[in-house]
């Protein structure tokens, strides 16, 4: 009894040990960070050139940053507001976009690719080996006054469209294509995973294949759904890129560009600091959320 | 008072607010230079106020006479994109030395790695409205006058300039006007022909097609000169306040579109109408589109000089590990073939002597249509400098640009 417990034990302590490489780099590049941008946010102000100076102490933590962005937003001259409904409207429908599109797309893959599901996935991860710039820098060719989308507009008889000129649809299909290999994926990962027998027991049991969809397949791909949402969301609410790029008009700033504008504007950038962990609060909700649901759906 | 405690209690979101309503109070900080200070304890240089730096104990210029660094590395500190690489390889191989360039985005971000103890030897694009700050924090070092005979190239002005009198730590890189760019063969207007030409982007027919520049103080001076205040340098929260609504109006009026990337979007034709630096426009023909001539694209700047005018400055740092390399390399850009040779790389003219209009033309630098762009001795007098700004202005003018360009 006490050997069996003695090995219980080592076995336990090596799985343990396979875990601290990872919790290690984990502490490293994101605790820390997320440290330093706290002891910017909390810190002081270098007089002479208006540079943030983090302040390690906690103790000689300054609430004024919070403050002041507490006001940006929810005070009686919040200026904010409109920005923080802007982007939660943008990514709303940017991720109901990718699940629409992002859906058909994974369930032809996992269910009806066959043989050439490997050439699928491959064309899939694609757009992965170009970085998210230049993919975006080429949408800006294609989407000018004289690109191809306008030519090919052109070819039904629809006049030149404005697409890079605060364009709310642009900003958002951007969003769409930037992300929406991330819900494919694990999306894909998802369906591939049903047991082919449960939705073989629904069509034995008389539900059509929609009816099969419905209530078989969909339930079952609720977890990847989630998942995919989570991944595509997260960066989605914090993205300053895709707007700053496809638009650059003030009418469609995001968050992500206020926080780039703070951090950019000698003396805000504590501020920019603030809003970006109280960003990353707001994020805290869907993510508890996700892992709550998962538990849920392994303990079941 | 310190920036900190005039923003906190939103106390200059309060005086945004308040700057629409009519009649409000006297200004909340009117001041003349002479009682303007920076944030520090240095002044404020203005035209009518030039500012004779201090030298400070500790840091002071190189010594006359000392050859040039042996097999070193010249360490650049640049703006990103903002020097000819031929130009720092031949003096490289003049110097038989090698040199380096680190780039920054931002002139705050350059400042901060300074200030946090990185060292290079050189710094090239300092405006004159960081230069209390370089100096105060003794992050430049004086100049030691006898390596950079090449100075003589220079506008006569620039021996005495009012931001650094007597050149004790700066020589001039680039000089630059801003101005409004347009595609004459989209836009029915001519600024030159119009009684304002600052009021010309807003025009809500060319709405998506209208631009100004992502800077906060070129954004709020386009909107002080729109609406006739050429005091680009203002701390009167009222005007301030006036520039924010006017951009704001812009905003709405042409879904206005703010970047910096005026130099491929106008030649492209994406954009009609934007503000713009002479320097990006006068390199406009590297990005037109094939077929379409250069000579549709004008730049605009008043005939009389009075419109924003600001040059980059270079100066050797403190802390240089190789002072007498940089002081020559300094003096190297400072030499008319090596400066036209920059320019026709880098666009922006540099305030040499033998940099004319004829000479830019003759040399294939720059298209006859643009000589709008190229900026003469006469500028450096007539033309307004956007200068430092005491603290708490600064904060106004930076809230004001930070609610423009969010759309808000």
């Amino acid at each position: 009894m006490v050997s069996q417990q003695s090995t219980r034990g080592k076995k336990n302590a090596f799985w343990v040990a396979l875990a601290a490489p990872g919790i290690l780099w984990l502490a490293i590049l994101f605790i820390v960070p997320f440290y330093a941008v706290l002891s910017i946010a909390m810190g002081k102000l270098d007089q002479l050139i208006a540079a943030p100076v983090a302040v390690w102490n906690p103790l000689h933590w300054s609430s004024s940053g919070v403050i002041d962005v507490w006001r940006d937003i929810f005070g009686a001259n919040s200026f904010a507001g409109p920005i923080v409904l802007r982007t939660i409207v943008y990514t709303a429908v940017a991720s109901l976009l990718c699940l629409l599109i992002g859906y058909p797309a994974a369930y032809f893959v996992a269910r009806f690719a066959g043989r050439r599901k490997s050439l699928f996935l491959v064309l899939l991860i694609a757009p992965f080996w170009i970085s998210y710039m230049m993919r975006m820098l080429a949408w800006i060719d294609l989407l000018s006054t004289g690109g191809y989308v306008n030519k090919a507009l052109g070819l039904v008889g629809i006049s030149p469209v404005n697409w890079l000129s605060g364009n709310s649809a642009t900003v958002v299909l951007g969003l769409v294509y930037g992300y929406i290999p991330y819900l494919i994926m694990v999306l894909y990962a998802g369906l591939d995973r049903i047991e082919p027998a449960l939705l073989e027991a629904g069509r034995d049991l008389g539900l059509g294949r929609a009816r099969t969809f419905w209530h078989v397949t969909l339930p079952l791909s609720r977890q990847a759904i989630l998942t995919g949402l989570l991944i595509t969301v997260l960066p989605m609410l914090g993205d300053y890129y895709t707007n700053q790029m496809l638009s650059g008009a003030a009418s469609t700033s995001m968050i992500g560009n206020l926080i780039q504008g703070q951090l950019g504007t000698p003396g805000l950038e504590s501020q920019g600091a603030v809003l970006s962990l109280m960003l990353l609060v707001v994020l805290l909700v869907p993510m508890i959320y996700y892992v709550i649901a998962t538990n849920r759906e392994a303990a079941t | 008072m310190p920036r900190r405690r005039f923003l906190k209690g939103g106390a200059g979101l309060t005086a945004l607010a308040a700057l629409g309503a009519a009649g409000a109070g006297t200004s909340l900080l009117a001041g003349c230079a002479s009682d303007l200070t920076g944030s520090g304890t240095l002044p404020l240089p203005r035209p009518n106020n030039p500012v004779k730096w201090p030298v400070f104990a500790g840091n002071t210029a190189v010594k006359s006479g000392l050859a040039a660094e042996q097999g070193a590395t010249l360490q650049i500190y640049i703006w990103e994109a903002y020097i000819n690489q031929d130009v720092v390889n031949s003096f490289a191989k003049k110097y038989k030395c090698k040199a380096q360039i680190t780039t920054f985005n931002t002139m705050n971000e350059a400042l901060s790695k300074l200030r946090s103890g990185l060292t290079y030897d050189v710094l090239v694009g300092a405006t004159p409205d960081v230069l209390g700050q370089l100096i105060e924090g003794k992050l430049a070092q004086p100049l030691n006058h006898s390596y950079i005979p090449n100075i003589s190239q220079a506008w006569p002005d620039y021996t005495n300039p009012f931001y650094d009198a007597g050149w004790q730590y700066t020589v001039p890189y680039t000089i630059y006007t801003t101005g409004i760019t347009w595609r004459k063969d989209k836009v029915d207007e001519n600024p030159y022909a119009m009684k304002n030409p600052w009021a010309m982007p807003w025009q809500p027919k060319y709405s998506g097609r209208v631009a100004i520049l992502d800077d906060y103080r070129e954004g709020i001076c386009l909107g002080l000169m729109k609406n006739g205040i050429f005091d680009l340098n203002t701390t009167d929260y009222k005007q301030i306040g006036l520039s924010r609504q006017s951009l704001q109006d812009l905003s709405s009026l042409v879904n206005l579109r703010i970047s910096n990337t005026d130099y491929s979007d106008v030649p492209a034709g994406e954009t009609w109408i934007s503000s713009a630096w002479s320097g990006d426009m006068a390199a406009a023909e590297s990005y037109m589109p094939k077929g379409v001539n250069v000579d549709v694209v004008g730049y605009w700047f008043p005939a009389d000089g009075r419109g924003p005018v600001n040059n980059d400055t270079m100066a050797v740092l403190n802390g240089a590990s190789n002072p007498v390399l940089a002081h020559l390399f300094l003096n190297y850009l400072l030499d008319l073939p090596n400066a036209l040779n920059n320019i026709s790389w880098n666009g922006y003219m540099q305030p040499l002597t033998g940099v004319t209009p004829q000479v830019l033309i003759k040399e294939q630098i720059l298209p006859p249509s643009l000589t709008s762009t190229v900026v003469v001795p006469s500028n450096f007098r007539t033309g307004l400098f956007e200068l430092q700004l005491p603290v708490d202005a600064d904060a106004l003018w930076q809230q004001a640009w930070l609610v423009v360009s969010n759309g808000i």
